[in-house]
């Protein structure tokens, strides 16, 4: 596997701005050196954290009072422990911005990279597809672009995600190798939640392996 | 450890690897006694039937039949055929707590411990009728009914009264409140987005939570069942991880610091915070104290490191890390220090839950290039596969009895939910509806 050809420099800077680069070294295997951060711990960025209620278990028996020879009437509640959800029109304007965003992509033609099982690094077919699109970015200097990593079925939702994530994050660093501005590209990870097909075969999966770029609708 | 005689407890014809079939095999050996444990042997138990005295035909026989798989499911209890010992409903009488003296002797001279029947009424003058229940309980150790339950509610909580009654049986014979009434939230395809339900343990009445048409994924509930967190990407370009109240539907961002945010974790006593983000670079677990609000990294590592499960007494997480290659479990303190390596079998390890009872951890393990659910103990030395064939298993979660485990599996085609022991028996699929169920998480007892 090739997966450790390349990987994501040790990028531990406390700045959460500064973003790992395509290194090519092996992947180094740690054994210590965890228990050591938490010295250093204690965060300031309080940012970024919102409220948070008691959650802690106020009564126990959940509610059982026991089998009674004279049982007296419980009256069974409703079950209504669920909040009836009212279905806004999240959904609606959801679907009509990734229309905007799929015809916006679609117009400037770009092209997705693909990926090689469990794999992040970036193919020469790959190089190809985002020299074609880095040309097209630099000569629409105003475009913002969102890199989706994707995944195949295979392996759990939350190891996707991590996976994705290197995935949008290699062909960004590749775009940036290229010119492109940083500050132009976000990434970001949907795993194997939003697959472009859903059969269990290599000819679908090769298709959800995928850094898909999409032109940013609005800001 | 004890060592019991060898019992080949080969689930499905499990293809243990070449060479470490006899540790495997003496594992499921281990597998199997621990969750018959308190060494009791289940405790035989017959119902005999619930009577309808009023109301639609199908009131008692729906009763009934929640009654009889809430009994199987508890695994405290074995459901003995009456009808088999020559016992039919109508023998115990009208339904009444008097029951019959007659079916006592005999029930006891099977030796069958436990007898309960009960009667049903519905008035059904209008659609918000009132339905009565009643169930009774005849204890052959004691020879004398030792009590019985009285419940009223409307039709749509007849399955409820149900759930109850069990979950009143296990208590008693148990000291544990059952599982009959916990329930399983979940993420559900509904078009092209993912969002958070929740259904009973069973898989009946599952209600929406959100609706916000993009992604929502992996819900995990608060020590007192109030919440779900979750990740939540409402804006499709940043993923946050997000709190709701299930009673309101209230929401709000708990986590929001750019990056990956996956894989939240509620510490047993609700103070702290498990996750993985990546807003310093690569995946890393961190800690929110959620009095004080700050944030401690506990990982330091160049590989991904996520999925976070806490030990039922808060000390340690397990968790998955790519630091050695392909993702495998590692153990370390819940601040951070003392991290080892659990797994060494097979090249991919991934979503561990910690079993409330702490002596085991179920994960994903891919074998024979197929994603299964397996089971280890926290020191390393017992291993057991649970589910084999084709198909992906993922995210197992605990029941809060630590007898059964919940997950998603692409088994029969489309990903679905189904429900297993600890000792990898008695599957059960919970979901039919849709084109993808994912994701579940099993509620603490009420």
């Amino acid at each position: 596997m090739n997966k450790t050809l390349c990987t994501f420099g040790v990028v531990l800077v406390a700045s959460a701005a500064l973003i790992g680069m395509p290194g090519c070294g092996k992947k180094s295997v740690q054994s210590g050196g965890d228990a050591q951060s938490t010295q250093r711990s204690a965060d300031s960025s309080k940012s970024g954290v919102g409220s948070y209620p008691d959650t802690s278990v106020q009564s126990g028996g959940g509610g059982l009072r026991g089998l009674d020879k004279n049982p007296s009437e419980e009256r069974v509640g409703s079950g209504t422990m669920l909040a009836k959800i009212d279905p806004s029109s999240n959904a609606g304007r959801q679907m009509d911005e990734i229309r905007a965003e799929q015809a916006a992509s679609a117009a400037a033609g770009l092209r997705d990279v693909f990926f090689a099982y469990d794999s992040w690094t970036i193919t020469e077919e790959g190089r190809q597809a985002l020299s074609r699109d880095a040309e097209w970015i630099k000569s629409n200097p105003n475009a913002l672009l969102k890199i989706e990593g994707h995944c195949d079925e295979r392996g759990t939702s939350a190891y996707n995600l991590v996976l994705g994530e290197k995935r949008a994050k290699a062909a960004r660093n590749y775009l940036v190798e290229l010119g492109v501005g940083a500050n132009r590209l976000s990434v970001v990870s949907y795993g194997k939640e939003r697959p472009v097909c859903t059969e269990h075969a290599e000819s679908c999966y090769q298709q959800n392996r995928r850094g898909h770029l999409v032109v940013k609708a609005g800001k | 450890m004890t060592r019991v005689k060898m019992i080949s407890v080969w689930f499905g014809g499990v293809l243990f690897l070449a060479g470490v079939a006899g540790i495997l095999e003496s594992g499921a050996a281990d597998v199997f006694l621990e969750v018959t444990r308190p060494d009791f042997q289940k405790i035989s138990l017959g119902i005999a039937g619930i009577q309808n005295g009023g109301g639609p035909d199908w009131l008692g026989g729906r009763i009934e039949e929640v009654l009889k798989k809430d009994v199987k499911r508890s695994l405290v209890f074995d459901l003995v055929d009456l009808p088999s010992l020559g016992i039919t409903p109508s023998d115990i009488g009208n339904g009444t707590g008097t029951g019959s003296k007659a079916v006592f002797k005999q029930v006891a001279e099977k030796g069958v411990s436990v007898l309960v029947w009960g009667k049903a009424v519905m008035k059904e003058a209008q659609k918000d009728a009132d339905v009565n229940m009643e169930g009774f309980v005849y204890d052959s150790g004691s020879d004398e009914v030792v009590g019985g339950k009285r419940y009223a509610g409307s039709p749509s909580v007849v399955r409820l009264m149900a759930h109850r009654f069990v979950d009143e049986l296990v208590f008693r014979y148990t000291g544990e409140p059952g599982i009959a009434r916990t329930k399983i939230a979940y993420v559900a395809q509904q078009g092209t987005a993912r969002e958070l339900f929740v259904m009973d343990y069973d898989g009946y009445d599952a209600r929406q939570l959100t609706a916000d048409g993009f992604l929502n994924l992996m819900p995990q509930w608060s020590p007192d069942r109030r919440f779900l967190v979750f990740t939540a990407y409402r804006d499709r370009n940043t993923q946050n991880i997000d709190m709701i109240e299930l009673a309101t539907g209230k929401r709000w961002t708990l986590i929001s610091l750019g990056g990956l945010n996956i894989t939240p974790a509620l510490s047993p006593d609700g103070n702290f915070l498990a996750f993985a983000s990546s807003h310093e670079g690569n995946s890393e677990l961190y800690r929110l104290d959620t009095r004080t609000k700050g944030i401690q990294r506990l990982t330091v590592n160049p590989s991904g490191d996520l999925s976070p499960s806490w030990s039922p007494n808060g000390r340690e997480l397990v968790f998955v890390s790519d630091r050695g290659g392909g993702p495998q479990l590692f153990l370390m303190g819940s601040d951070g220090t003392n991290v080892r390596r659990l797994t060494f079998d097979g090249d991919y390890n991934a979503a561990p839950a910690w079993s409330p009872r702490g002596n085991w951890i179920a994960y994903v393990c891919r074998t024979q290039r197929e994603y299964k659910l397996c089971v280890i103990s926290p020191d390393g030395q017992k291993r057991m596969q649970l589910t084999t064939g084709p198909g992906v298993d993922d995210s197992p979660s605990w029941s809060p009895d630590g007898r059964h485990l919940v997950f998603s599996s692409t088994v029969d085609g489309k990903s679905h939910i189904y429900m297993i022991g600890a000792d990898g028996k008695d599957l059960e699929r919970l979901t039919f509806q849709g084109t993808h169920n994912s994701a579940p998480s099993w509620s603490p007892a009420s």
